[in-house]
């Protein structure tokens, strides 16, 4: 019993003294400007999003055709970005593009996670045939260009955002399945593992509450990164005419959509553009950040 | 060691031959390849100095490539565009209009009951390969088309039979250059369909020869020869020395050159790889009209866009439904935001242009109150609807996609909503024409500006599961256009089809959108093309300065 007690004392000295890996993972993200820039941009777009229809002084569809002066008019104190061809506040149309284009970036990552890390952990874990198996599908699935897989897929499932959604999660699969395969084949040797192994706990368990949480760091990264990857395959998708479907204001869409007023009315196509790239230049800035922050062998 | 001396002075004089060729290539500034042996270049080279004429050739950029150049048995555009160029007809249309004007007939008569065509033939006409055009060729011709399957030859069988029965019963040659034509019945547009484009003379020794292949390998009258055809990339057609036409024609050769996308294509013309653009957006039209080098063509308008409602599905089988979309849409807004006022707002299933329009129709206004009323008293369920939008910008619809998304906004404020689909072209046309589209986009160019080729092509019952896209079925307009058809007073016929569209505007199988100008784009250098209304004409007046 005495044991015991001051067993759990001593746990907890430690964790008042030692600082916690992810404390100083933040401190080491800190340093890095561009990685901040990149946190604010992304919560900036997560805000535009959250808070769209406050902000947007207009619906999605609110055509003005029988107005000549109000289509494709430039930016204006009306109309801060200028309007479209059908007279719609392009201003509005980017702003609910964000939670478009956020949605499809978060909610395609995270399948693809789930079904990535389910299939890595397997893989790892069991290994033999079950990896050969696995390995060998990702192997093939990354052989394809990945946008060229997901064209495929979503002509097979008919173009809508949200099969474009589902193919994005597709192509990202291996990925993520890779990368965990990889940490679970040298996690499962670590001695914590072996000992659990030893006193007999079910394999469940040490999957899911053991290796699975010290495989994942990595997969943070990948994420983000992936999310930046993510929201510019949809875009792309989208642009093709195989991703979202009128009116929804996608931002490849409004892109596709306004190509042809690249000479004359420029404003269409810049600002769909230009909120593309920052929302991926954030996620790339804010990804690289947590790289750095979070892998060992980068610290000095 | 001798030999690989000879060998290097050979290859030193091949360098020293190209070098030189390079530099006549430049300045003639034709992309020819220089010749083999050096005798025979040195020659070329020569001859090529002394020429002073630089060989007119016109490279005219088109949305897609021809399906066959037997005119015979197409039926798309493309295909015409080249055809006419080598082949001819008995008769030809105006040159910006539909009258009808002598072709290879000189001359012709109509008896009394307007059964019976007499035909007189130009003299001294040959096709390409030498054969004489004579009046037994065109009745070989007819024999060609009489016996082949409706799928082979298609618009032989939409426009001379009826029921499965010929109109024309018989073709004979009285003598060498005067052939005459039998009917079975007597047809009013008769004259403006034997001078369509599809009824134009092969030479029947190619035919023939030939047989199934005969579209690979073209043999015609007309003022120009095939050359060559690089599939999906371009047609070749050279001058024909020997055509009967004095001085004609003024170019030596054309390529038809496929580029799909309507801003590439403008693109090739700005930068100087083709001579003439088809199909340019009304939106680009400002862009051509503000450059010093380019001069912008309208082709004169004989053509419908449409919303069609497919008649036999819910919940367009009510007409109730079909007045209520009429009432919905807003057409003047579509045709100034998307054919930028290059159309106009079409009331009947034909162009005011043709005889027979009936003018006192008034068309349904923009009223998408009296749109709720309908759809209220009809009893429609508020489902969603696929409204079907056209992949591929069409003469008659610059950007199908741009006017669904319209339509999807003015349906959805009288409470229908809607979803906007696409498939590929040929799959689209099959699929609407077997009926499976709600609403979708379409249109139609004129292919003899009679009426009987709307409105009797297009909404007939007997024309379910060829043009009636929208499956519109109604007894008694069929009887009004079958009564037409045989009318030959211009004045009863025009009142038969004037009763036809005031039921079909009761009716509303379609919402009639515009009556479009197909704009062109052409350098400036380039003169006496004149576009023809039925969408496609002969070059041989064309020339480049």
């Amino acid at each position: 019993m005495p044991e015991l007690v001051s067993n759990s004392v001593n746990l907890n000295v430690k964790e008042e003294k030692v600082v916690g890996p992810w404390k100083v993972a933040w401190r080491s993200f800190k340093k890095s400007k561009a990685a901040l820039v990149g946190t604010a941009i992304v919560v900036f777009f997560i805000l535009l999003a959250i808070f769209g229809p406050l902000i947007a002084p207009e619906g999605i569809n609110e055509q003005k055709l029988s107005d000549p002066s109000l289509r494709l008019a430039p930016p204006s104190s009306d109309y801060w970005l200028g309007t479209d061809d059908f007279g719609r506040d392009i201003f509005s149309r980017v702003v609910y593009g964000a939670r478009i284009s956020l949605a499809v970036g978060f909610l395609s990552v995270i399948l693809s996670v789930v079904a990535g890390s389910f299939l890595g952990v397997i893989a790892g874990f069991y290994g033999r045939f079950i990896d050969t198996i696995i390995s060998r599908i990702f192997d093939i699935m990354l052989a394809f260009p990945s946008i060229l897989l997901a064209i495929a897929i979503v002509s097979i499932l008919g173009p809508s955002l949200q099969n474009a959604l589902i193919a994005i999660a597709i192509i990202n699969i291996p990925n993520f399945g890779r990368l965990i395969r990889s940490k679970v084949l040298s996690v499962k040797e670590e001695e914590y593992i072996v000992a659990a192994k030893a006193i007999g706990m079910r394999d469940s368990r040490i999957l899911w509450r053991h290796i699975l949480p010290n495989s994942f760091s990595p997969v943070i990264v990948q994420g983000t990164l992936a999310i930046a990857t993510a929201i510019i395959e949809a875009a792309a998708l989208s642009f093709l005419g195989l991703g979202a479907e009128a009116p929804q204001p996608e931002w490849g869409k409004m892109l596709a959509d306004a190509r042809v007023h690249l000479m004359t009315a420029p404003w269409t196509m810049f600002f769909p553009g230009l909120a593309i790239m920052l929302t991926v230049l954030g996620f790339n800035l804010m990804g690289d950040g947590l790289r750095d922050a979070l892998d060992p062998k980068m610290k000095n | 060691m001798k030999k690989s001396k000879l060998w290097s002075f050979g290859l030193i004089m091949l360098l020293a031959l190209s070098v030189l060729l390079a530099a006549c290539s430049a300045e003639e500034g034709t992309t020819e390849e220089p010749a083999e042996t050096s005798e025979e270049t040195n020659d070329g080279t020569t001859t090529e100095e002394t020429e002073e004429a630089v060989p007119q050739i016109l490279v005219f950029g088109r949305g897609g490539d021809s399906v066959s150049l037997d005119p015979a048995i197409v039926t798309d555009g493309e295909s015409f565009k080249v055809t006419e160029n080598i082949f001819e007809t008995l008769l030809n249309f105006g040159e910006q209009d539909t009258t009808i004007n002598p072709g290879l007939a000189h001359d012709w008569e109509v008896s009394e009951d307007g059964l019976e065509y007499t035909f007189h033939l130009q003299e001294g006409v040959k096709f390409h390969d030498g054969t004489d055009f004579n009046a037994e060729a065109v009745v070989k011709n007819v024999e060609r088309w009489k016996g082949g399957a409706e799928e082979q030859f298609y618009y032989f069988n939409s426009m001379f039979k009826a029921e499965g029965k010929d109109i024309i019963a018989s073709v004979e040659a009285t003598d060498d250059l005067t052939v005459v034509f039998t009917l079975s019945r007597p047809q009013a547009p008769f004259l403006k369909n034997i001078a369509m484009s599809p009824f134009a003379i092969a030479s029947p020794t190619a035919f023939e020869a030939a047989g199934e292949s005969f579209g690979d390998n073209p043999v015609g009258t007309g003022p120009f020869t095939f050359v060559e055809w690089k599939r999906n990339d371009s047609i070749t057609v050279a001058k024909n020395e020997e055509y009967w036409q004095e001085g004609l024609p003024k170019l030596d050769t054309i390529i038809f050159r496929a580029i799909p996308d309507n801003s590439a294509r403008l693109n090739a013309l700005m930068t100087g790889e083709i001579d003439l653009a088809d199909g340019v957006n009304p939106s680009d039209a400002q862009t051509v009209e503000s450059n010093a080098d380019l001069q912008l063509i309208e082709r004169p308008s004989m053509n419908i866009g449409y919303l069609g409602l497919t008649n036999t599905r819910p919940p367009f089988d009510n007409k109730l439904v079909r007045q209520a979309v009429n009432y919905a849409i807003d057409k003047q807004a579509i045709v100034d935001a998307f054919f930028q006022g290059r159309a106009e707002v079409a009331v009947n299933p034909m162009p005011s242009s043709i005889s027979g329009y009936n003018e006192e129709i008034a068309g349904y206004e923009y009223n998408p109150e009296k749109a709720k009323e309908l759809l209220a008293e009809a009893g429609y369920d508020g489902g969603e609807i696929e409204l079907w939008a056209m992949p591929v910008p069409r003469p008659y619809m610059p950007d199908g996609q741009k006017v669904a998304e319209a339509i999807q906004k003015n349906l959805s404020d009288v409470g229908i909503p809607s979803k906007i689909v696409q498939f590929e072209w040929a799959t689209y046309l099959e699929k609407a024409k077997n009926g499976e589209a709600d609403a979708f986009l379409l249109g139609w160019t004129g292919d003899n500006g009679d009426a009987d080729n709307f409105i009797y092509t297009l909404l007939d019952k007997d024309t379910i599961g060829s043009n009636n896209y929208a499956h519109y079925s109604n007894d008694e307009v069929h009887e009004l256009l079958i009564a037409a058809q045989s009318e030959t007073d211009e004045e009863v016929r025009s009142d038969l089809y004037k009763q036809a569209q005031e039921i079909i505007h009761e009716d509303a199988p379609w919402v009639p959108l515009a009556h479009s100008i197909p704009l062109l784009a052409g350098k400036k250098g380039v003169t006496g093309y004149l576009p023809h209304p039925t969408g496609s004409e002969s070059l041989v007046n064309v020339s480049i300065e």
